[in-house]
């Protein structure tokens, strides 16, 4: 069952064609990543998926809801993390993830907030403000936020970007585990081509707000005529998509 | 539906959310003694600099001049703080760069405005204790000699206070971070035509005319006459009630529509930028 359905999705801002024309479809417990240079489109695209940009035509929905008009219902099923996000920098992560529990409508907050503390290792944490975590533990924490409702799809933005190599390598076990467990539906974006080789079932590949090319990392990889992902990112970045 | 959420738009899920925003306004208050500190500092000032200079003024045998500028100190501080604490309240969430955070939850404009108010309202009623308090100690003045039309005058200027930072918030998110100086001032942009210090008829009448469209105008030059001995002047607050129903009208109608643009042009999304 498809959890997303993204249909001839457009954003332009000014004089820039943002995205042109992005069909995706997410389902039950897939992992998707979506792949391209800077400017591509990735982050417009996720934002649109997540009501926080409004497209200038196509449609969004989700578990069959559309997002425009369900905009609450769909978004309590919804998470999303990002590298770039902040999060009250006075508060105590315990604090952070009290209120985000609230903020998400769940019945008994304390209880979910001790199963994330302890799904993502963060109870030391706990007692510290969010200003003075490192980038790393910072990370934790807002997938711990984005955790705490049980989404079925989780967006991520980027989500190992600030990880040593032995923190993302547990982040990415988890988070497939996750999804492979629970059956919730991962939409990615990242830079890590290696992460996006490893965790996803699909990859689409963005150019100019476009999808180019769209497969598994083994499929995109023959079908250019490349080794690896990364091989196909440079191809792709680099000369454009071959007619 | 996940099983460990209420329903979305159910009644326990709507007051769980808004319950939420005020949780977190409340934790980062007690996270920071600076900000329990901001709250008393100025209000307590401001205080003490008109209660002298009332005191000196009745020394020159000026008529009812202690309660009624003390009283107009104390109120007009309710509209001030209304208007401040809920703009604040969002402009934190804009500098911890939490506002996308806030925006993917189910939380609704609506909520999230309603979390807003409801905190403003438990600092504006600690602020003001301590304000009463003092006026009373120190100058012998009860606001409660205001009566019955202290209820009135208070929620007229709450409504006001907070129509003014919906319409702070929307600048915000029209024209960008650089746009909130308007929260701190637009409330002072109305306290020349507000009457709060002096009679609406010491102004020129083109001003009285602008003075008549500000419910606080009607709520100042009514403390005033009945700290002078009249009746609460009902048909008055009722204009000011009114007024406060187009104020906060146009204020939401402002909000939602900032807010649509802001997602339109992708102005929200740099919130996080």
């Amino acid at each position: 069952m498809a959890i997303l359905e993204a249909q001839s999705l457009t954003k332009r801002f000014g004089p820039v064609q943002a995205v042109d024309g992005v069909d995706l479809t997410v389902g039950e417990g897939e992992i998707t990543g979506l792949l391209g240079p800077n400017g591509a489109g990735k982050s417009t695209t996720l934002h649109m998926l997540l009501g926080l940009v409004t497209p200038d035509s196509g449609r969004v929905s989700m578990f069959g809801l559309d997002l425009q008009r369900h905009r609450t219902e769909v978004l309590s099923r919804v998470n999303f993390s990002a590298s770039y996000l902040g999060l009250p920098g006075v508060l105590h992560v315990r604090e952070v993830l009290h209120s985000f529990a609230r903020l998400y409508g769940l019945r008994d907050p304390r209880k979910r907030v001790a199963e994330v503390v302890e799904l993502l290792e963060i109870g030391p944490l706990l007692k510290r403000r969010t200003s003075d975590l490192s980038s790393g533990q910072h990370t934790r924490v807002q997938l711990a936020k984005a955790l705490l409702n049980d989404p079925e799809l989780l967006v991520l933005d980027e989500p190992t970007a600030a990880l040593d190599p032995d923190a993302g390598e547990r982040i990415r076990n988890l988070l497939v585990s996750v999804a492979r467990e629970t059956g919730t539906a991962l939409l990615i974006t990242s830079h890590n081509m290696l992460e996006v080789e490893r965790m996803c079932d699909t990859i689409h590949f963005l150019s100019a707000g476009r999808i180019v090319a769209s497969g598994s990392a083994a499929e995109l990889a023959a079908h250019f005529g490349v080794v690896d992902l990364e091989e196909v990112f440079l191809k792709v970045a680099r000369e454009g998509v071959p007619a | 539906m996940t099983a460990i959420a209420f329903e979305a738009h159910s009644t326990r899920a709507r007051r769980r959310r808004i319950a939420g925003v005020v949780y977190r306004d409340l934790a980062a208050m007690r996270r920071s003694p600076i900000r329990v500190f901001e709250i008393l500092f100025w209000p307590v000032i401001e205080l003490v600099v008109w209660g002298y200079v009332t005191l000196f003024l009745q020394a020159n045998k000026v008529p009812f001049v202690v309660s009624m500028l003390l009283g107009a100190v104390l109120l007009w501080q309710v509209l001030h703080r209304a208007s401040n604490e809920v703009a604040i309240g969002f402009l934190e969430d804009v500098w911890s760069r939490n506002l996308i955070n806030l925006h993917v939850t189910p939380v609704t404009p609506g909520e999230y405005v309603t979390g807003l108010i409801l905190f403003s309202l438990i600092k504006i009623a600690g602020g003001l204790a301590v304000m009463v308090t003092l006026a009373y100690v120190l100058y012998g003045f009860g606001l409660f000699s205001v009566g019955i039309g202290l209820i009135p005058f208070m929620a007229v200027l709450l409504v006001l206070g907070w129509a003014l930072a919906l319409v702070a918030i929307s600048s915000v998110l029209r024209f960008g971070e650089g746009a909130q100086v308007i929260a701190w001032s637009l409330v002072f942009v109305f306290q020349p035509v507000a009457g709060v210090f002096y009679p609406v008829s010491v102004l020129p009448e083109a001003l009285q005319w602008l003075a008549s469209a500000v419910p606080a105008s009607h709520v100042f030059e009514g403390m005033r006459a009945v700290l002078g001995g009249a009746p609460v002047p009902w048909d008055t607050l009722a204009l000011a009630a009114g007024l406060d129903v187009v104020y906060v009208a146009v204020a939401l109608w402002l909000y939602t529509a900032t807010l649509r643009h802001a997602r339109s042009k992708g102005r929200l999304s740099r919130f996080g930028e």
